[in-house]
């Protein structure tokens, strides 16, 4: 102990930098007991280690008994110089000030590094029949130690995932859950945990990020939980794509740090804001692949697809693809057997050429009622080409660094590509604070494009991302020179379509604020998301560019780049669909408001109109008209008694009604009608904001004496993506370790020398 | 045997003479620099301590109640960390903040002994001194945090480097932040611009 005390206080190091004295703890008798030993060895030094001493007779004998105890002398103190290097390993325990440690989660006493006790396993199954894809998610949390375990996991889902079951297996037992109000599904759950019963549950943080708890998990045993969701399959230019998302990109929290709270991290390692307030809740620790146990964190997929219509082809852009058709359905599995969960898995499929559906038809009879999904594709509009004011902004925060912002720049040099002559343009890049190219739009001369192209290529990842400020200005920036057009009476000017095209992985806290944002701002400008990055904020990307009205696209990973681009940029240049008006036949008004989306969004080309409805027998025909651009009126109807037979559509409605719920809210400033969320959400047995699932066994398993000790599982840093923000710098060189090795080596070589001394005597 | 021995105890003294060598670095490459940081600042220039560097002096950190003061480089990358400790984040990024690493077993290695309350003081190229108060040390891990650069309160100096002070690993993931606050009123305009919020770049916005 009281070398412990030496070492941590002073340097055992010999070439330390001066130690201030006045920092000196401990009584100075402790240093005075060392002195003497360490003046004894110069006194011998004069004696040489020559082995021809020991021949030379009695003085000889003698001479080489004293040089022997030299040598003894000089092993022992190296040592004990030794011990003094070393030991400071072992009780650097005792140094660390705990309390104001932040409480590392996944570091124990000493400070090294431990994995996560519980193995984290899944297994995705995904079944899609025509336009719903419907899957089976299994969590397996195995325990590997030999406490009683409560695992905490942070996960993504779709962001249209409708999740309708939870159903907890513990050994040969399955308990199956129910949806319950959240708060009493927490209780529910925390009354469980408590009693020592087996128990699950989920509940909804972000539309696309879920939080499931799973208490009482036995040493060394495994619970799995098992999710079902469904979602439609996007279906765009005559390609379907489904995304399995893995991770999240850690997320910004922008605002002040809530002072109540104190400085801890319970949840994750983001503390509450005043603008998110439940940071604590979505900012899950983030972990590089190799941190965690070899086995954990990887997942199994598998797709049934039964598109309904022969395929051409099966890709994926971010996967290697097995696939095996039987007959029409196709069988789809990553080559690699099982993925590592650190980028999204993105799956397309395209009908052969000439087989694409314009228009389908889906029908279901649930408790009683009939449901109708109906999906119109309008065809392809000839090109007019109005002057556009396209402004780009870019996400240059740190959670971009790596890969992300390569893509971006990439992206962003494809968008400057695509301006004409005649065209406006401006470049807004932002991280901690927004930042323009230009102070207002530019005309895209060929100058201007090449300092522009200069400018973007200069761009460096760094800092926060404080979305709003970064959205006032592109969103405001372009009101304001159009205000000065509209008086400087130019009415080409005023004509012109101003797009924003916003370019960043949406990983923020603040969502709900920037959607409301974006409306306040708008105007009649239209804003176009592209989600960058491996494991992109999906929700965030879809919904703002939906109160945006404009369209939202992905950009998987390098190679992919330009495919998902040169469509959107084309999209933008085609002009969309407006006015859309769908009617019902045997709709009564009151009825009317059963339809959703209520008021279909404008289209962009290649672009689906989907509807679905309550209460519709399927006779009779539905027309859908809307105006092209130039004023001619664009018209379709469908015959519904060819509907094919469809599940899983009350969910989708319900759904549809719930966000339908949620929209209105926010339009009107005020807070959801929580009691009509709540009951619709239980009659259908979905999740929402204000409902969890919730599954407990009867029998309490573990006895209230042993400790139930709870694990935050981390989820795995996305690929490519560097770690958000400023990272902490590498502070250490292998100077200690070099003088340790260095010492030790010459303390065994000064032994080996000592044994073969007493080898001659 | 004999060979062995010798080879045994050659490569012992290597590896002796080599970890002996970085601290050794480190103390002699600090009075070369003090030569150039008094040279920039008489020029007012990046002046590089050798004809090669790729790291200059950019600021003087003192720490009085430790006895102790060393010269920051610009840049926290290997090589100008081997010589002093380097500077993340400076007073020109707009931020009002400084952060500054350097190595727990050179450099920074005093850090261990500071405290709430001690002074520590900063001296910019025009001279001028800073001077700052420690609020207080913390130890981080440093593959769950990050320093988020934006919440740091205007005028804060962040001193990192790597915990604990005595491991022989040199790659472990705890760091020891100390964080200080400015003292008094600062003469150049930076900190006050950044505390009075928003910074609009573009202008006649």
């Amino acid at each position: 102990m009281m070398f412990s005390a030496i070492a941590s206080k002073y340097s055992a190091f010999p070439f330390s930098l001066s130690p201030p004295s006045q920092a000196a703890g401990s009584p100075p008798e402790t240093r005075c007991r060392y002195i003497p030993v360490r003046s004894a060895p110069p006194s011998m030094a004069p004696h040489g280690f020559g082995r021809g001493a020991s021949r030379s007779g009695g003085l000889g004998a003698w001479r080489s008994h004293r040089v022997r105890r030299f040598m003894e002398g000089v092993s022992l103190w190296m040592a004990m110089l030794l011990v003094l290097f070393v030991q400071p390993i072992y009780a650097e325990a005792n140094t660390g000030n705990e309390d104001s440690a932040g409480v590392l989660h996944f570091v124990d006493g000493k400070g090294q590094w431990q994995e996560p006790a519980l193995v984290l396993g899944s297994d995705f199954d995904v079944r899609v029949s025509g336009l719903i894809a419907d899957s089976t998610l299994v969590r397996t949390f195995r325990n590997t130690s030999d406490q009683w375990r409560e695992g905490v996991f942070v996960f993504p889902l779709p962001e249209k995932a409708s999740v309708y079951g939870l159903t907890m297996k513990v050994g040969e037992r399955t308990i199956v859950g129910e949806v319950q109000p959240r708060a009493e599904a927490k209780k529910t759950y925390e009354k469980a945990r408590d009693s020592g019963r087996h128990a699950a549950t989920v509940e909804q943080q972000r539309p696309n990020l879920f939080t499931t708890r799973v208490a009482n998990i036995p040493p060394g045993e495994t619970v799995s939980v098992e999710l079902n969701y469904q979602q439609l399959v996007s279906y765009r230019d005559g390609v379907f794509e489904l995304t399995v998302p893995t991770t999240l990109t850690p997320r910004y929290m922008p605002g002040e740090p809530l002072a109540a709270r104190p400085q801890e991290w319970q949840g994750g390692w983001a503390v509450p804001t005043t603008e998110v307030p439940d940071a604590d809740a979505i900012s899950p620790f983030t972990v590089d692949v190799d941190d965690v146990a070899a086995d954990s964190h990887r997942a199994s997929v598998r797709f049934t697809i039964d598109a309904g219509l022969p395929l051409a082809r099966v890709s994926s852009p971010s996967h290697e693809l097995a696939s095996r058709q039987d007959g029409q359905v196709m069988m789809v599995q990553p080559q690699a057997g099982e993925i590592v969960m650190n980028r999204d898995f993105v799956l397309r499929w395209q009908p052969l050429a000439g087989q694409e559906p314009g228009a389908a038809v889906f029908h279901q009879q649930w408790e009683g009622e009939d449901y109708l999904l109906a999906m119109v594709v309008p065809g392809r509009a000839g090109k007019t080409r109005l002057p556009r004011e396209l402004t780009f902004v870019i996400d240059t925060s740190g959670s971009m660094a790596g890969e992300s912002i390569q893509q971006a720049r990439e992206a962003l040099q494809l968008g400057l590509e695509t301006l004409a002559p005649g065209d406006r343009f401006n470049v807004i890049q932002f991280n901690s604070q927004p930042h323009a190219l230009f102070v207002q739009p530019e005309q895209a001369t060929a100058n201007n494009l090449a300092r522009a192209r200069q400018y973007v290529s200069r761009l460096k990842a760094d800092g926060g991302t404080e979305m709003a400020s970064a959205l006032t200005m592109a969103l405001e920036s372009q009101r304001m020179s159009a205000d000065e057009f509209s008086e400087g009476t130019s009415p080409e000017a005023s004509s012109r379509v101003r797009q924003v095209v916003f370019m960043t992985d949406g990983a923020v806290g603040n969502e709900s604020a920037l959607f409301s944002q974006i409306r306040r701002q708008l105007s009649d400008q239209r804003l176009f998301t592209v989600a960058i990055g491996s494991a992109p904020n999906r929700h965030f990307m879809r919904e703002a560019a939906r109160w945006g009205r404009g369209s939202y696209t992905a950009v998987q990973d390098p190679a992919d780049i330009s495919g998902p681009l040169v469509r959107l940029f084309a999209a933008m240049e085609a002009p969309v669909l407006t006015d859309i008006e769908v009617s019902w036949p045997s709709l009564s008004a009151s009825m009317q408001e059963d339809s959703f989306p209520r008021r279909p969004g404008d289209l962009f080309q290649g672009e689906p109109l989907l509807q679905v409805v309550r209460g519709v027998p399927p006779v009779g025909e539905l027309s859908v008209s809307g105006r092209l651009p130039g004023g001619a009126i664009w018209q379709k109807s469908l015959d519904l008694q060819q509907a094919a037979s469809g599940t899983g559509l009350n969910r989708y409605w319900a759904r549809e009604k719930i966000d339908s719920l949620l929209d209105e809210a926010r339009i009107a400033g005020e807070e959801p009608d929580k009691a009509r969320v709540t009951s619709l959400a239980v009659e259908h047995s979905l999740m929402s904001p204000y409902t969890s699932f919730v599954a407990v066994d009867k029998t309490p398993a573990r006895d209230p004496e042993s400790a139930l000790v709870k694990d935050q599982l981390p989820t795995l840093l996305p690929a490519g993506s560097q770690p958000g923000m400023a990272r902490y710098p590498q502070t250490a060189t292998v100077a200690p370790l070099l003088v340790a090795l260095g010492l030790l080596g010459l303390m065994f070589s000064v032994a080996i020398v000592l044994l073969r001394r007493r080898a001659y005597l | 045997m004999s060979r062995l021995l010798l080879l045994l105890i050659t490569s012992s003294a290597t590896l002796l003479v080599f970890g002996l060598w970085i601290p050794l670095k480190a103390v002699v490459a600090q009075e070369l620099l003090a030569i150039a940081w008094a040279e920039s600042q008489a020029r007012q220039t990046e002046s590089r301590p050798w004809p090669w560097a790729d790291t200059w002096p950019v600021a003087k950190l003192s720490m009085p109640e430790l006895g102790d003061s060393m010269i920051v480089l610009a840049g926290v990358h290997g090589e100008s960390l081997a010589f002093g400790p380097g500077q993340m984040m400076g007073l020109e990024d707009q931020q009002g903040s400084v952060i500054i690493a350097g190595h727990r077993d050179t450099h920074f290695r005093p850090l261990q002994y500071l405290e709430p309350g001690n002074e520590l003081q900063l001296q910019n190229r025009d001279g001028q001194w800073q001077g700052y108060r420690v609020q207080e040390t913390r130890i981080v891990d440093s593959r769950s945090e990050f320093i988020d650069t934006h919440k740091l309160p205007a005028g804060t100096l962040l001193l990192v480097t790597c915990y604990p002070f005595d491991t022989m690993d040199a790659g472990g993931p705890l760091r020891f932040v100390v964080e200080a606050r400015a003292e008094g009123v600062q003469t150049s305009g930076v900190l006050s611009q950044s505390a009075s919020g928003k910074i609009h770049t573009v202008a006649g916005l």
